[in-house]
């Protein structure tokens, strides 16, 4: 049976790498702290101004040839040329932005050359207070894309891309728990993967997530989520409630 | 003994020479056909389409020097979409044929079920169904990860080493004398994914 998946999400400022807190670089860490076997994916973000500078292109190379385990990188992809880049040196997947939507044939492009299975679509939400309802956002959160969730998703995906992550840029490094309302109403209406970001702030989290909504994997960015013992720890605790992950 | 990887120049074979050099594994890579001089055993790595793939094989006449090197005893190991390509066919948009040394063809899981999640991502447990070298010192039921949204029907079930559930029983592992292929990433499963590729090197 196939298992949940627990995905590690690093963000990374000019080579170095940070927890965010609402789209903003936060606290900073190394590299070092992050424990590569226990984990089941890795996601890698460039926030920085300067994208696909040496130093980041490095780091995905430094994670390839140190967890086997797939890589997805991200941040300011904008042409099949830049996505080639962060291949060749070494991601698996790459992970589109919101605004990417509005590139023309960006995600057919890397589709048709390297598959919908390399492809993640990234659907940054926020709650518009005045009506309750969710709408879409580009450019690290700052523009309203007037597009609702569960549209922009099936519009990515029938472009070409693979995967879908939700992520709600209010709960992001919130540690108060996903956005379970949002995530639960997209996924009832998507039949692709779905991976959900943005609010992990203990185990019972990442249960309430895995338990009370069908998607496939659940990221975490919070460091003390994914040190020493700890992703071997949430393993148990999620194997103990009988969530199905690899050992 | 000589390792060669097949380089089609699409998407990421680092990966993969990573996890061989990870083993202290020998290879070398070939992108034309001078590069299998002295090549006696395989790596067949594909991501992207079955028809985009089996066309960069036949655009540089790899099928051809794959089909003879197999004839002559060349343990060759597909991988993914390269697993893919050993066998007759794929309806993966529309109808393409493989490099035909198996039998069996890919359809998509919505053919079976409208309702399946593809494509089929993430780890999920082999269930070893014939004994074979490729799986030496490996438990039964290990994880592997997978990313794919075709699996084989029509096959001869005595090649078949493991097979995987999702909603349906699929074949993840096949070996046929000299031919091996796994639909499943080595190189992206960790110590049982390694060990996989040590043993295709060292025993198959």
């Amino acid at each position: 049976m196939i298992k949940k998946r627990i995905i590690i999400t690093l963000t990374f400022l000019n080579g170095v790498l940070f927890r965010t807190k609402n789209f903003k670089p936060d606290y900073r860490y190394t590299k070092n702290f992050v424990d590569l076997w226990s984990i089941d994916e890795l996601i890698l973000i460039d926030i920085s101004e300067k994208k696909f500078s040496k130093n980041f292109l490095e780091l995905i190379n430094f994670f390839s040839r140190n967890c086997f385990v797939p890589i997805s990188v991200g941040g300011g992809i904008a042409t099949l040329e830049n996505a080639d880049i962060l291949f060749k040196n070494g991601a698996d997947k790459v992970v589109l932005g919101s605004g990417a939507i509005n590139k023309k044939d960006l995600i057919e492009k890397i589709s048709k050359k390297y598959g919908n299975q390399s492809i993640i679509q990234s659907v940054d939400c926020k709650k518009i207070h005045k009506n309750n309802r969710y709408t879409v956002m580009g450019s690290s959160g700052t523009e309203n894309l007037l597009q609702n969730p569960i549209e922009f998703s099936i519009n990515a995906l029938a472009r070409g891309a693979g995967e879908i992550m939700i992520n709600n840029i209010d709960n992001d490094g919130s540690l108060m728990g996903y956005d379970l309302k949002l995530i639960k109403m997209v996924s009832e209406k998507i039949n692709s993967p779905i991976l959900a970001l943005g609010g992990a702030g203990n185990w019972q989290h990442m249960l309430d997530l895995l338990s009370k909504t069908d998607i496939s994997g659940a990221c975490t960015q919070n460091i003390f989520h994914f040190t020493e013992e700890s992703i071997f720890s949430a393993k148990k605790f999620l194997k103990d409630n009988n969530i199905k992950v690899r050992n | 003994m000589k390792l060669g990887v097949i380089d089609l120049n699409t998407g990421n074979l680092a990966s993969l020479l990573s996890a061989l050099d990870r083993l202290n594994l020998k290879y070398v890579i070939c992108r034309n056909d001078l590069d299998f001089e002295g090549v006696d055993k395989i790596i067949l790595p594909g991501v992207g389409a079955f028809k985009d793939f089996m066309k960069k094989i036949s655009d540089k006449k790899f099928d051809k020097i794959l089909i003879d090197k197999v004839k002559k005893n060349t343990s060759i190991l597909g991988v993914c979409v390269g697993f893919q390509i050993l066998f007759s066919s794929s309806n993966e948009h529309g109808d393409y044929k493989g490099l035909e040394l198996l039998k069996g063809n890919f359809v998509n899981f919505k053919d079976k079920d409208i309702n399946i999640k593809v494509p089929h991502v993430g780890w999920n447990e082999c269930d070893i169904i014939n004994k074979n070298q490729l799986f030496h010192g490996i438990k039964n039921n290990s994880d592997f990860y997978f990313t794919h949204s075709y699996y084989l029907k029509d096959y001869n079930i005595e090649n078949v080493v493991s097979q995987t559930k999702y909603k349906l029983d699929f074949v993840s592992a096949i070996n046929k004398e000299n031919i091996y292929g796994v639909q499943f990433h080595p190189e992206k499963s960790q110590s049982n994914g390694l060990q996989i590729l040590k043993n295709f090197y060292e025993r198959c």
